[in-house]
């Protein structure tokens, strides 16, 4: 138990360098960029309206004060970390003064919403087809489902998402190809809200799933393919074991060692939002508005987003860092 | 397997219900009475914010300030339902002193706030002083500047003394794309930090109301007000839709599939190409032309602008002859896809400035005469408008006009002759020198220009820069394109370009006056290299002559005819001096649906106002349409 406390803490230490230093390199980068949040304010501002040079300029100095953009980087970097140890981001540069904490709470349930499930279902559709097939070798129809997988895999994922935005939105209308639910629809936990939720969801879930489906399916079938070799498969097919329980409780349960960590890595990747599915079927959520936010140069949301994302990364792999010596011997003994 | 034939099942169910998952794109309203208009701002993030007063913070024209906002004067880029200049809350035109120190506006009555409570001259005093005493608010800076003081005599009147002369003072509430828009009284007066108030519920003055919103900002939905009559609108009659939705239909492609659902009835913009599939495949779309080239010549005049503080630019020759190595013919097919409405002068080709100013200064143009250091040439064609209608004729057919004027309104009237040879004297007579296929800066280094463009988030314009790009270096020159997507506008302000497709011309549209952006370009406001650049004159171009006809202009009256002839000589000095090269209008392609309404604005029917309906002036729409169901 001594041992494993040490390992815990280990882990624990390097889980608070990995997030101090992810913050710090989302602060050096965003406060490098050329894209000035007040140029940014005063181009919207003035792209349409008259215009007076003086008044522009005035303008200036206020956002400046405005925004606290005022002093020397060390005294900004301050200012951020004091802000950031009591979980405060300060406001959003471009929809100030309203709480970059806000904006990011309003868009995170959206994405992890529909990562959940569309990473859910794409790990366990790959992992059952995967499995199924390298297991069922001579099956007719689990080969053309694996040319299938991998054919559909290194499609780019615009393409698989424009091409069902064709299908499903102009040739075969039938399912909504933008938003998060119908308009004029009041959110609550109400049917009407839900079912819109999820029809809306539909064509988002179906491209992530089509192009996630190939890499598990194709990571089980070989996973398989090598334990359906083993000598205590053969020893189990000898005893006259029934094939579905060799494949499921002999082989894929051995298999989805490796797959489990790798679901708990992606699950983590929910927090980094999914950008082009968001811009391409106009789906709510984190990816909208990190994309916003980096060409507003408005830095206090960049950060709040990487910052959550890099806490949520990192919390799974602590996560799984801290469970595998419980589960598996080989990690303890070493 | 059992486990695999049970997934097929269930896909295949899952598939034939489909169908039954179609649906109206909106719930619980009718679709005939309702308009869906698309946002060009996108996805608002901050969508539960209405107050319209702090910079930024919130959205402008998901219908916001097209129907719930008002001011005193409006001016419309095309000809208005009330003519080209409409008093709103003003009953009159503004009254200034003989020294323009003064200000006195008139005010209409019997307006009121969705709330009830009657707009007065109470209301303006309000806005004018919360301005002058609060820093950071979006017209807090030009009232600080300018006002002295305001005070109300009575109900309906309001005087502003100004700290200075400014006889454009009412450019400040008349709405081109926006203005200073009222405040409420009764409901600011109330709030302690005016930069840090919601107005959420807005309380409106114009004909419509919020009837709700996506807290994700993807949609924004105003109900016509039941006193609609007590608006400023209400003189023109009974607003068409009930209901207007201003919604984020997504990237291009999706616009044109939406519409093509008759899921989205105005089209803010989209690609050339979505236009023509558009044309081709629906019906019931149109664009501001009924034909080729569909779009709206907006009031803003895309050129290439030379940064004139780099050394290299300085001299006019070399701008002359960067100019005469431009075929724009070329430059409008790679562009817009030949659907560009061209100008040689600096002034957009659209509303009242193609007879003010193109039309009128056609002969001028004509007898132009360069000296190249050689000899003097004539280098505007006329006719280049006419040779790019016949390009297209062969491929477009019956959609390209037949007219002389009709081919003038649409795709512009003439532009300089491509002429290497004078291009080649101008250069030398600069200095520069040709050694082999390349051209040399008179200190003998290569001459490399780069054209910053933007990038993906305006092809038109990038496409345009590379064509040009590639036009210069036939001739011999380094020249290339550097695209710089997000930080276009840092790039621009700081100066940080050798030359940029942009825009520095944008004017009223409809009224000839050019101060809009002419004031601006004084050479008192041009920073020094390095420093950044207020808005306009991104050429950072200083010139005597220009600072004595903006001078003179200030001194004579917004209407004076006087005005106008201060315009011409700006774009006489403009001509000779080239600072800019004017390219084309800003063509949007505005796409309407007359599948739910009828009554839109077009170019041939009835020009009542540009159709993009992000500006404040689209509110006239609202009162021209009508139900077709």
């Amino acid at each position: 138990m001594n041992a494993y406390a040490i390992y815990g803490g280990k882990r624990l230490l390097q889980f608070a360098l990995v997030v101090f230093i992810g913050i710090n390199l989302a602060f050096v980068i965003t406060h490098s960029t050329p894209i000035d949040p007040v140029e940014q304010t005063v181009a919207a501002a003035t792209s349409f309206g008259s215009t007076s040079p003086d008044a522009v300029e005035m303008m200036r100095q206020s956002l400046r004060e405005l925004y606290g953009l005022g002093g020397t980087p060390w005294s900004q970097y301050v200012v951020f970390w004091k802000r950031i140890v009591v979980g405060d981001f300060g406001p959003s540069l471009s929809a100030f003064p309203t709480p970059v904490s806000v904006l990011i709470n309003r868009a995170l349930p959206w994405t992890i919403g529909l990562l959940t499930v569309s990473t859910l279902l794409a790990w366990i559709l790959g992992n059952l087809l995967g499995g199924l097939a390298g297991y069922y070798r001579d099956s007719k129809f689990l080969k053309i489902t694996g040319i299938v997988a991998m054919g559909v895999h290194p499609i780019p994922y615009y393409i698989v998402a424009f091409v069902l935005l064709v299908v499903f939105g102009y040739l075969w209308p039938v399912l909504p190809i933008t938003g998060g639910s119908q308009m004029n629809l009041q959110w609550g936990w109400n049917t009407t809200f839900i079912l819109s939720v999820l029809r809306h969801s539909i064509l988002p879930v179906i491209s992530l799933v089509l192009v996630g489906i190939g890499g598990w399916f194709m990571g089980m079938r070989s996973l398989v393919s090598n334990i359906v070799t083993e000598d205590y498969v053969t020893y189990a097919e000898l005893a006259g074991v029934s094939r579905q329980r060799i494949l499921y409780a002999y082989v894929m349960r051995n298999a989805l060692v490796p797959q489990v960590t790798g679901l708990a890595m992606s699950l983590g990747s929910i927090f980094n939002g999914a950008i082009i599915t968001e811009q391409v079927f106009g789906y709510p959520g984190i990816g909208t508005l990190l994309i916003s936010a980096v060409h507003t140069g408005d830095y206090s949301l960049v950060i709040g987003i990487a910052a959550v994302s890099i806490i949520a990364v990192s919390v799974c792999v602590l996560v799984i860092d801290l469970l595998y010596p419980l589960l598996d011997p080989r990690v303890k003994v070493s | 397997m059992r486990a695999l034939r049970s997934l097929m099942l269930a896909l295949a169910l899952a598939v034939a219900g489909l169908p039954a998952l179609a649906q109206e794109p909106i719930s619980n309203l009718p679709r005939n009475q309702t308009l869906i208009v698309e946002n060009p701002e996108g996805t608002i993030k901050n969508a539960g914010w209405f107050n319209i007063w702090a910079v930024n913070a919130g959205g402008q024209s998901t219908g916001l300030h097209q129907l719930a906002m008002d001011t005193f004067w409006y001016i419309d880029p095309q000809r208005g339902i009330d003519g080209v200049w409409m008093n709103s809350l003003a009953s009159e035109k503004p009254i200034y002193n003989a020294d323009f120190t003064e200000m006195t506006v008139k005010l209409r009555p019997g307006i009121f706030w969705s709330d009830g409570v009657e707009f007065t001259s109470a209301d303006v005093v309000f806005t004018t002083e919360l301005h002058m005493k609060t820093n950071g608010m979006r017209w807090s800076a030009p009232f600080q500047i300018n006002v002295a003081s305001v005070s109300a005599p009575d109900r309906n009147t309001v005087v502003f003394k100004l700290k200075k002369p400014n006889s454009r003072f009412h450019a400040l509430f008349t709405v081109r794309w926006n203005a200073v828009w009222m405040m409420p009284k009764h409901v600011f007066e109330k709030v302690a930090d005016p930069l840090k108030f919601d107005f959420n519920k807005p309380v409106s003055l114009g004909a419509y109301v919020l009837h709700s919103y996506d807290p994700n900002g993807k949609w924004f939905i105003w109900q016509m007000r039941d006193d609609w009559q007590r608006t400023t609108l209400g003189r023109f009659g009974k607003p068409g839709p009930k209901y207007v939705a201003y919604v984020d239909p997504g990237p291009p492609d999706k616009r044109v599939i939406a519409q093509m659902n008759h899921e989205l009835d105005i089209i803010h913009d989209t690609s050339a190409e979505g236009m023509f599939t558009l044309a081709k495949q629906s019906k019931t779309s149109r664009g501001w032309f009924k034909g080729f080239p569909y779009a709206h010549p907006d009031p803003t005049l895309p050129s290439v602008i030379f940064n004139d503080q780099n050394e290299l630019f300085k001299d006019r020759r070399v701008r002359w002859a960067l100019a005469l190595l431009i075929d724009i013919k070329a430059v409008s097919l790679a562009s817009y896809r030949g659907a560009a409405t061209i100008s040689a002068i600096a002034i957009p080709p659209t509303g009242t400035h193609t007879e003010s100013y193109h039309a009128a200064m056609e002969s001028w143009l004509k007898d132009f005469e360069l000296d190249t250091g050689k000899r003097k040439i004539k280098p505007y064609n006329p006719a280049v408008g006419k040779e790019i209608a016949e390009m297209l004729r062969p491929s477009m057919g019956d959609q390209i006009p037949k007219d002389p004027k009709e081919i003038a309104k649409s795709f512009g009237m003439g532009w300089w002759k491509p002429d290497p040879q004078a291009a080649t004297e101008l250069l030398q007579a600069a200095g520069f020198t040709k050694r082999g296929t390349d051209w040399y800066t008179p200190d003998g280094k290569v001459f490399t220009v780069k054209i910053v463009v933007e990038g993906e988030a305006r092809p038109v314009m990038t496409r345009a820069g590379s064509m040009i790009a590639q036009q210069w270096r036939q001739f011999g020159i380094d020249a290339k394109t550097d695209v710089a997507q997000g930080t276009m506008n840092d790039r621009r302000a700081s100066g940080d370009f050798d030359t940029i497709i942009s825009w520095s011309v944008e004017t009223w549209g409809g009224h000839p006056d050019l101060s809009f952006f002419l004031d601006s370009w004084h050479s008192q406001f041009v920073s020094p290299p390095g420093k950044s650049q207020t808005p306009r004159n991104w050429q950072r171009w200083a010139s005597p002559a220009l600072d004595k006809i903006i001078e003179q202009i200030r001194t004579v009256g917004f209407d004076d005819p006087k005005s106008l002839e201060l315009g011409r000589e700006y774009v006489k000095l403009m001509v000779q001096e080239m600072p800019i090269i004017p390219l084309m209008a800003y063509n949007v392609f505005t796409v309407m649906d007359e599948t739910y309404w009828k009554g839109y604005p077009s170019a041939e029917a009835d020009p009542y106002t540009d159709p993009v309906p992000n500006w404040g002036n689209s509110r006239a729409m609202m009162v021209k349409l009508k139900p077709t169901k």
